[in-house]
């Protein structure tokens, strides 16, 4: 099983409401090359900062396209036979970049977002659940 | 109800893969029951429930919806899918959830799953209080006086038989159950008012304005007794619960046998819910609610399910009820008969919840640190180990201290040692409470009636 995606929107929206209901005003991430802060204030609204000498590079702001539903995943049509397309590749929001197949039922999957396509994280014919990351995009 | 000779029927009913449709504790004790019978286990989760400690020991685990129960562990189609995908051959539904829903029991059996529990029918005639108060006054089961039909539209027959019962009275959603749906009525006055209040929130909530009214009891026990029937027509009761120190019709903490209520009392009532469950074919656990009041018993539901208070029975009978629900669901005889059926010593059950101890509010977090008792005649039924993280999105349940002893004082002594032995850090939980109770005269006299701890508290605020 996989690890809960902290670059999925639904789970950051999630935390940060736990975070407010919990009376929390701010945030701060480090990393080696320095660091994030995030204050939220009602009189100023939020704020971020970023301090050090490094900005996340693409890699860190990758994200993950998960399975719609459990299934098992493949990367292209089973009949294709032109083989694995290559990676890494660019695709838009609405690519089909893999399927979930359940019994005769092929799933498409689109990528939901335009950006470099890097990694695929499943093997074909692997039986995944809801949520599994299949693939990691890094912005352009 | 099928026909007990029919092998090609006992054939398909043989599985050796068990899908659990359910998550936290019970998920854990479901597993075990599987475990030892030699059967592969499929858990699943919700988004919220991928670090579970079950998944990692159950033969296979998948995540099959969004964290919002009714996306995954509500969601019919997506558990089907899962037990399909796996090739699971039965489904535990466990507690809550999908357990008590008749569709989910009859599209399982539809799609050629073994479903663990009764089969649709019986569910829903449970399920429908008006039917199931018919069915038990069939059979001979006590019932709280009042007419086994639904209340009628016009208000003068609606008002006669509230006189014939006699004030105060209370007013019941057929569909309702776990104290939602009601309303006591006091005097004649409020009658009209609180029938169509109730109606129209049963129409909201249960989907069916049906409504029927009882005598309402003034100060009665909880007493429940657990049955086990196979589709052999052989049926047994395993001894009685007392489940009355309830908050807010939560059960708290739960004993077995109930203090005060002899053999010759309990027998006939263990009887007529074998009998019961015999008219009606019933399949599977089930239990049986009564309120005690005056020496009289009084049915006022089933639930067709196993009951997260099911330990103590366990306990005090020594017979392991998961263990024999599976047995039953793979269409094999009891193992045992009435006769054999030998309760033995008292034993309590505390719930421990992830909830403020005093504001009752949910405390959701991770458990930073944790000490769980243990030594002869205490078990612990739970899912959290230190670093595990409580979830907003469901029960606030997060373990079960269970204690046996031979008398039942023991068993208080029992349970305050291990209450004080048990430590969980990170969150709060209701232990200070729990701990408190089980230093009550009154509870240790066993003077406790359903009101008790909801008094108890009021005192405690100096209310």
């Amino acid at each position: 099983m996989s690890r809960v995606d902290f670059s999925d929107p639904s789970t950051i929206a999630a935390l940060a409401d736990a975070l407010t209901v919990a009376g929390v005003e701010g945030m701060e991430i480090s990393w080696p090359a320095g660091n994030l802060r995030i204050v939220v204030s009602k009189e100023a609204g939020t704020q971020v900062s970023m301090m050090g000498n490094a900005q996340p590079g693409p890699a860190a702001l990758a994200a993950a396209v998960k399975a719609p539903l459990a299934g098992h995943f493949y990367p292209l049509q089973p009949s294709d036979c032109n083989g694995a397309e290559r990676l890494p590749r660019t695709v838009s929001s609405q690519d089909v970049i893999g399927f979930i197949r359940v019994g005769f039922v092929l799933l498409p999957t689109p990528a939901g977002k335009a950006g470099l396509l890097t990694r695929q994280l499943v093997e074909p014919e692997a039986l995944v659940g809801f949520g599994d990351p299949l693939f990691e995009i890094e912005p352009l | 109800m099928a026909d007990p000779v029919n092998e090609v029927y006992l054939a398909d009913r043989r599985f050796d893969r068990v899908l659990i449709a359910n998550r936290g504790e019970i998920a854990e004790r479901i597993q075990r029951a599987c475990r030892e019978l030699g059967l592969k286990t499929v858990a699943i989760c919700s988004e919220a429930d991928r670090q579970a400690s079950y998944g990692k020991t159950a033969d296979s685990f998948l995540c099959i919806g969004p964290s919002n129960a009714a996306g995954s562990y509500l969601n019919q189609d997506a558990i089907l899918l899962a037990a399909h995908l796996i090739g699971a051959g039965a489904i535990h539904p466990g507690y809550g959830f999908l357990s008590e829903n008749a569709a989910f029991s009859e599209a399982v059996e539809k799609a050629g799953i073994a479903f663990i529990g009764p089969e649709a029918p019986s569910i829903a005639t449970m399920g429908d209080k008006i039917a199931a108060k018919r069915a038990m006054i069939l059979a001979g089961v006590p019932c709280v006086p009042g007419p086994d039909t639904a209340l009628p539209d016009d208000t003068a027959s609606v008002e006669r038989i509230a006189r014939e019962i006699g004030y105060p009275v209370i007013i019941k959603a057929a569909g309702g159950g776990g104290g939602r749906g009601m309303r006591v009525v006091h005097e004649a006055e409020q009658l009209h008012q609180a029938i169509a209040l109730t109606r129209e929130e049963a129409r909201q909530a249960f989907g069916s304005a049906a409504l029927y009214v009882e005598k309402f009891l003034q100060h009665p026990h909880h007493i429940e007794i657990q049955v086990l029937c196979d589709i052999h027509d052989n049926a047994v009761w395993l001894g009685h619960r007392d489940c009355s120190m309830q908050r807010r019709h939560q059960k708290v903490v739960e004993e077995a046998p109930a203090p005060g209520i002899s053999a010759d009392m309990i027998g006939p009532v263990g009887l007529a819910c074998v009998e019961a469950c015999r008219q009606i074919g019933y399949r599977g656990v089930g239990t049986f609610e009564f309120l005690y009041e005056n020496g009289a018993f009084y049915f006022i539901e089933m639930n067709t399910r196993l009951q997260v208070e099911h330990p103590v029975t366990e306990m005090t009978s020594g017979i392991d009820i998961v263990r024999a629900q599976i047995m039953v669901a793979q269409g094999l005889p009891l193992e045992m008969r009435q006769d054999e059926v030998e309760c033995a010593g008292h034993s309590f059950e505390c719930r421990i919840n992830a909830e403020d101890p005093e504001s009752f509010l949910p405390s959701a977090g991770m458990i930073s640190d944790l000490a769980l008792p243990e030594g002869q005649g205490i078990r612990v039924d739970t899912h959290i180990h230190a670093g595990y993280r409580v979830s907003p999105y469901y029960d606030s349940l997060i373990a079960k201290l269970i204690v046996h002893a031979p008398t039942r004082a023991d068993a208080m002594a029992k349970m305050r040692e291990a209450l004080s032995a048990t430590r969980i850090e990170g969150i709060s939980t209701n232990l200070p409470l729990l701990r408190a109770l089980f230093e009550d005269e009154g509870f240790a006299r066993g003077e406790t009636d359903i009101h008790y701890l909801e008094q108890w508290l009021r005192q405690r605020r100096g209310q």
